[in-house]
């Protein structure tokens, strides 16, 4: 229907008179959070900003060249690298009867920064969804296996998502492993700290009491 | 809970104007197309973050405009107000806010306006196909219990992924051995959430009976029974529920054994290339002295019990958290005798604050409850009268 004050297909050469500019501003829409608006005002900024404020563009496509040819997935656990395989991997101070899977290489980036946790890790790379074409045969749950018996894995930590396709993979991987002489662990959910428990939604909140521990 | 004010701008036909309510009865008059029903609409949307009429954003903007903004002062039962608002746009921008604050998830919006509404559709609810049954049910019990909610949003969730997995199967897609231990963990991820799907239902449904039998007494003076119950399509909750009297039901077990009834009927699911059980299928019957009115009540008796039915979901949102919710009638009371609907009047406007839209003035004739406000609409413009 064509009504008035649709005026979607009005403008169809986009807000600006120069088609470069509008290129631009949709290749940076395309990126994840980036909605029109931000990608507008990023792009006038690279264009047209002045030279004190702004990154030449030759330094920018440089720099995106240069890392997507030296970065890649470590070959040992999926996590973003350099060196290949990665330093988890390759450090001797790493426990390395110990394993975290977790479903994309960002999830690896808080346990890092944070630096309390001593074992490796395992990058699914994503997690058990039909809907969106990810089924169990596109996960690699027999490197994982292979992985555990190599490396004699005493503990495996499970730090997916609380989704239903979190959860899910991780039933999945728990019947996978099951019958193995290791020991399988989640991650537990509750009152994030500084949280104040009146603002607490109720499930998490019955979550929470339901995992509660002994002083 | 009551509305006290509401702005409406580019809702559908309504011209652009604030309104005062009354905190008891308010009637909307006016023939048919004029925007009676458009109105109650703009003032439900907050209640349910969508049309009732399941319209989209685009539609619910006016022809010649490019978005709508309506705002709604509400009263709680506290004394509290909270100034609520929301905007559509036709780029699909939508916004809710509560208090000036942004609401982002759907459990944000439950309960902070609490409403009820009838229409002609509302026989559905005992005529029409169980979907009905188990929206209304499902709508009542998550307004009551977050945590259904939540169980009730994982379920459905985990049945569409369970279902792209047996269709993907059939198509050839992915192969039977991982396949079978990969429907496994969906049936465990689903167990656990139709336990608690299927205890809420039938919770619901016997907070419910009680109150629906009382309103369907008092709006038809005479002494039948109604009941509504819940019958479940899975086998194991219909036996956990018949023996819960001697043996009460603990959730744990209800989904290990919901979980080997989902197994077992694996084999048969791959092969039809479709979930075959479930929640999903749920049912509720509705029954008058032993007489199941899905399928043997006349005209009057099954839009009689569908209001009982309606009008107990606000008895038990008073009784659990009470709340008041906001009565809704649009056009409901051109079928009832003149008997009914004075009773049904009464009742409603004793402890609710209620909207009524009709285009004959006779249905209201001779009634004239206590401050009652009174507006005509002509072509979307409303006039106090
Ligand atoms: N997006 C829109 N913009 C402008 N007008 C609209 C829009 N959507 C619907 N309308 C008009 O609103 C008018 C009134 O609709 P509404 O359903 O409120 O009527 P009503 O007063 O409830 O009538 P009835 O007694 O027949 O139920 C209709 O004539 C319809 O064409
Ligand atoms: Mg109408
Ligand atoms: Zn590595």
């Amino acid at each position: 229907m064509n009504r008035p004050g649709n005026g979607k297909d009005l403008n169809e050469g986009g807000e600006f008179q120069s088609p470069s500019l509008e290129r631009l501003v949709r290749s940076l829409n395309r990126l994840p959070g980036l909605g029109r608006k931000s990608a507008t005002r990023l792009a006038l900024h690279l264009v047209a900003g002045s030279e004190r404020t702004t990154v030449p563009a030759e330094e920018l496509v440089a720099a995106i060249g240069e890392a997507r040819d030296k970065v890649t997935n470590c070959e040992r656990c999926g996590a973003i690298t350099e060196p290949d395989p990665c330093r988890v991997c390759t450090s001797e101070r790493r426990d390395t009867s110990l394993i975290c899977i977790v479903a994309t290489p960002i999830d690896v980036l808080p346990f890092e920064k944070a630096g309390f946790y001593r074992g490796r890790y395992f990058v699914l790379g994503g997690l058990l969804s039909p809907l969106d074409g990810v089924r169990a045969q596109d996960l690699p749950f027999g490197k994982l296996q292979d992985r555990i018996a190599e490396d004699e894995i005493k503990e495996v930590i499970i730090a997916l998502d609380a989704s239903v396709e979190g959860e899910t993979t991780a039933l999945y991987i728990q019947r996978l492993l099951e019958g193995r002489n290791l020991e399988l662990t989640r991650l537990a959910t509750g009152i994030p700290v500084g949280g104040a428990l009146a603002y607490t939604d109720e499930v998490t909140l019955q979550r929470a009491f339901q995992f509660r521990r002994t002083f | 809970m009551r509305i006290v004010s509401a702005s409406v701008d580019g809702f559908r036909n309504l011209k652009t104007a604030s309104f005062t309510f009354s905190p008891r009865v308010n009637l909307v008059l006016g023939r048919n197309g004029e925007g009676k029903t458009n109105l109650l609409e703009a003032l439900n949307y907050f209640a349910l973050g969508r049309s009732h009429r399941g319209a989209k954003s685009d539609e619910l903007i006016h022809f010649d405009q490019s978005h709508l903004h309506v705002g709604l002062d509400i009263e709680e039962e506290s004394g509290a107000t909270l100034a609520c608002e929301y905007g559509l746009g036709r780029d699909g921008g939508r916004r809710l806010r509560v208090d000036g604050e942004a609401l982002r998830r759907r459990a944000d919006l439950v309960g902070r306006l609490a409403t009820v509404f009838f229409n002609p559709d509302s026989i559905r609810l005992v005529r029409g196909g169980p979907d009905g049954r188990r929206q209304f049910v499902d709508q009542g019990m998550a307004e009551i219990d977050p945590v259904f909610l939540t169980h009730l949003t994982a379920f459905q969730r985990a049945l569409k992924q369970k279902n792209g997995l047996l269709r993907d199967l059939k198509k050839g897609l992915t192969d039977l051995s991982t396949t079978r231990r990969e429907l496994a963990a969906w049936n465990r991820e689903l167990a656990g959430h139709a336990a608690a799907v299927c205890l809420g239902r039938w919770q619901y449904a016997s907070f419910l009976t009680p109150f629906s039998n009382e309103s369907h007494k008092s709006l038809t003076d005479n002494d039948l029974q109604l009941d509504f119950s819940y019958a479940p399509r899975l086998e194991s909750v219909s036996k956990a529920i018949s023996e819960a009297a001697e043996n009460p039901i603990s959730k744990d077990d209800l989904e290990r054994e919901i979980l080997a009834e989902l197994d077992y009927i694996m084999d048969s699911e791959i092969r039809r290339g479709r979930p075959l059980i479930g929640p999903q299928l749920d049912d509720f019957k509705v029954v008058l002295e032993g007489v199941d009115l899905r399928v043997y009540g006349s005209q009057g008796e099954t839009r009689t019990a569908a209001i009982a039915m309606i009008l107990a979901r606000s008895d038990v949102l008073f009784q659990k958290r009470q709340i008041r919710p906001v009565l809704f009638f649009d056009d409901i009371f051109s079928e009832l005798d003149r008997e009914r609907t004075r009773r049904l009047q009464e009742m409603a406007s004793h402890l609710h604050q209620v909207f009524i839209a009709t285009a004959r003035r006779d249905d209201i004739a001779d009634w004239q409850p206590e401050h009652m406000k009174t507006w005509q609409v002509n072509d979307g413009e409303f006039s106090e009268i």
